[in-house]
């Protein structure tokens, strides 16, 4: 760099030796393109050949990789938005999940309650329904016992009044006079008579 | 042999002639006996017991078959007449027929009616 300087500051001072030694015979801007050795034309020239080619490289190389570049861009932008649906919808079906799991274990926890209530129920009515029957059991076998005893004193008392009825006909049968009789005879005749 | 409804229809009416005011009467009797045995019916036998039947049921409503045990005497018979016949509206003789089981007392019969007073029918009300 400070080469360059240095090469710079010796054409400055090669110029100046040049200037003062040509005198009046060029203007100061003409004389530092000559010095230089611009010439207009050449830059003319260079400037319509950068023209042609940057509207070449605008044309044919900036625009597509710009409008491919954008391309992307777009669908990385919109990848990105589709995964934050994606991540939101993930999110809404997450919690619609989680309550659709929730009341499904309420309605189970629901119908494992009812089941509980409706087995315990049926185990009462089945209870109730063992006692009641076995308290008509207990009933019927009283009322039985009882027939049967009341039958049995019946019976007895049968046996017992016919063996009477027999000692008595044999006792009157050999106690009884003939005199006993006609006078029997004779009420018995009275209370027919009176019928 | 069994007698038809018409045989017993026939029995019955021949019954009805027999009667003179509610009483069996042996001339009629003769006289019915005379017509069957005139008149032949198609089965005389069957006819015959059917009167049969009827006209000793209704000697049987005029006759008190009195059961007894120990003596009887026959002013008991005759009141006992008496009283069936006021009853039955209608002449009853009274007949005796001793019966030891009684044991004393008296069981009346009249046709299918029966009226006792005796002491074994008293212990057998008893026994039941």
């Amino acid at each position: 760099m400070f080469s360059h300087l240095l090469i710079l500051a010796e054409v400055t001072g090669h110029a100046a030796d040049a200037a003062a030694a040509h005198g009046e015979a060029a203007s100061g801007i003409t004389k530092i393109t000559q010095d230089f050795g611009i010439s207009v034309p050449f830059i003319l020239a260079q400037v319509l050949n950068f023209s042609v080619v940057a509207i070449l490289l605008w044309k044919f190389a900036f625009k597509p990789v710009l409008a491919t570049m954008d391309e992307r861009q777009k669908r990385i932008s919109d990848g990105l938005k589709y995964a934050e649906e994606m991540q939101a919808k993930l999110a809404l079906t997450q919690s619609e999940s989680a309550a659709i799991i929730k009341a499904a274990q309420l309605d189970a926890q629901k119908a494992i309650d009812e089941a509980r209530k409706a087995a315990k129920e049926f185990g009462d009515k089945q209870q109730a329904e063992a006692i009641t029957r076995a308290a008509d059991l207990l009933t019927k076998a009283q009322q039985s016992i009882e027939l049967e005893h009341k039958k049995m004193l019946n019976e007895a008392r049968s046996e017992i009044a016919r063996l009477v009825v027999k000692t008595t006909e044999q006792v009157l049968a050999k106690k009884l006079s003939d005199a006993d009789r006609a006078s029997y005879n004779e009420a018995a005749t009275k209370e027919l008579s009176a019928l | 042999m069994a007698a038809d409804k018409q045989t017993k229809l026939l029995a019955k009416q021949l019954f009805k002639l027999s009667l003179v005011n509610g009483v069996v009467s042996p001339e009629q009797v003769t006289g019915v006996l005379g017509w069957v045995e005139k008149y032949a019916h198609r089965r005389p036998v069957a006819l015959l017991k059917a009167y049969h039947h009827r006209i000793a049921l209704e000697l049987a409503k005029s006759r008190a078959e009195v059961e007894h045990a120990g003596p009887i005497s026959d002013a008991t018979l005759r009141q006992i007449e008496a009283a069936m016949t006021k009853r039955y509206a209608r002449p009853v003789t009274a007949t005796a027929r001793p019966n030891a089981k009684l044991l004393a007392g008296l069981r009346v019969r009249v046709g299918s009616d029966i009226y006792e007073s005796s002491v074994a029918g008293q212990l057998a009300t008893l026994s039941v």
